[in-house]
């Protein structure tokens, strides 16, 4: 079983103060806290979606609606849809925020996650898709920071988040 | 009926609608017809021209938004169906262009060609208003009826497909330019601000 800290609201927090309105989310194991506490916001449109590329295709329409908006999505998923993230918003300079489990790091010992943690960032480089992981709870109140830089950067963003900054281990 | 006819009728009942459109005969047709920039044409991401288009509809709650899809394309991403009926957005109009054929793609035949029904697929994901229309002057007598109801609306247009199909797109402009157009067409119709004060 899984259990986190409050870190979820800190994020959630730094995400309101960064302009989010939406966030399109599909479930994961280490996501799951702060999908929850995205969905109890009322400032903030939840919705979630049955395939991760659906999340980056909402972001990119939420821009055009003057929206801030972050796409919840595990690293599995993230894998699935670099090909929309490559024909959609690198094609046309979109920027969409996603905050991303950083699975099959050193200290993810789930079998499954193994390919992620190998070739999710050499992924991202290929693409030139930048990134960032949160590894520690004093880096989340750069949050607002990356938000304003991916809109610079005209293109997908990836926020990893760590296995030790959401406080997950086993019980 | 002819992809153009539909395109021509719909164009004649837009109103105030943005319009997203999925790549291909879709976007080629209706720039073809309108040649307007406060639409947004997929050159990529095929299937998810109805995802960016609820993206935008629920963040525009107040303004008109129609998704022009192909079956190729909605075949792509037939979950956006669930995503569109959980999020009930009552702007939002799903038009899907059925030819039967991958047009742009030397008309291949459509997965399940002929047998599949789009609108009880739409009904069993939870859309309740759906239509399936087979000519244009029967398009014509419903528009006001479907730009008049709420949405979630869901309707499938049976079109022929074009033997002689042009495969290269019409447009004048693309990529980053698209965007840009687009997003500056946004700000201008809707009074928001797509970008910041210096430019992105």
């Amino acid at each position: 079983m899984l259990q986190t800290l409050d870190v979820n609201d800190q994020i959630h927090a730094q995400l309101a103060k960064a302009g989010v309105r939406l966030a399109a989310t599909l479930p994961d194991d280490w996501l799951n806290g702060l999908i929850r506490r995205v969905a109890r916001d009322d400032a903030m449109r939840h919705v979630p979606v049955g395939r991760e590329a659906e999340a980056i295709a909402i972001c990119a329409g939420a821009f055009f609606g003057g929206v801030r908006s972050a796409a919840i999505i595990g690293n599995t998923g993230l894998l699935t849809c670099t090909g929309e993230m490559a024909t959609l918003c690198m094609r046309h300079a979109i920027p969409v925020f996603c905050i991303v489990s950083e699975r099959g790091s050193v200290d993810d010992h789930m079998v499954y996650q193994e390919v992620q943690g190998r070739r999710t960032i050499p992924l991202l480089q290929a693409y030139d898709f930048p990134y960032r992981v949160i590894a520690s709870a004093d880096e989340i109140e750069t949050i607002p920071d990356a938000y304003e830089w991916h809109r610079l950067q005209k293109r997908p963003f990836v926020l990893f988040l760590s296995k030790k900054l959401l406080g997950l281990k086993r019980s | 009926m002819k992809t153009i006819e539909a395109m021509k009728v719909l164009a004649a009942h837009r109103c105030d609608a943005v319009v997203v459109c999925a790549l291909g005969t879709a976007a080629n047709e209706w720039w073809r017809v309108t040649r307007s920039e406060d639409s947004f044409y997929m050159h990529g991401a095929m299937g998810f021209a109805a995802s960016f288009a609820l993206g935008l509809a629920v963040t525009v709650p107040d303004t008109p938004v129609w998704v022009l899809n192909s079956d190729g394309s909605l075949s792509m991403n037939l979950g956006c169906l669930l995503t569109e009926a959980g999020q009930r957005p009552k702007n939002l109009k799903h038009f899907v262009i059925d030819n039967q054929c991958y047009q742009t793609v030397s008309n291949m035949p459509m997965v399940n060609q002929n047998g599949a029904d789009y609108t009880a697929i739409a009904r069993g994901a939870g859309i309740s208003r759906t239509l399936s229309i087979d000519n244009a002057s029967e398009l014509d007598g419903k528009m006001p009826e479907i730009n008049a109801a709420p949405g979630p609306y869901f309707i499938r247009l049976r079109v022929d497909a074009e033997p002689e199909y042009q495969r290269p797109p019409p447009f004048s402009y693309e990529g980053p330019e698209m965007k840009y157009r687009f997003g500056r067409a946004m700000e201008k119709k809707l009074g928001i601000n797509v970008f910041g004060p210096t430019g992105f």
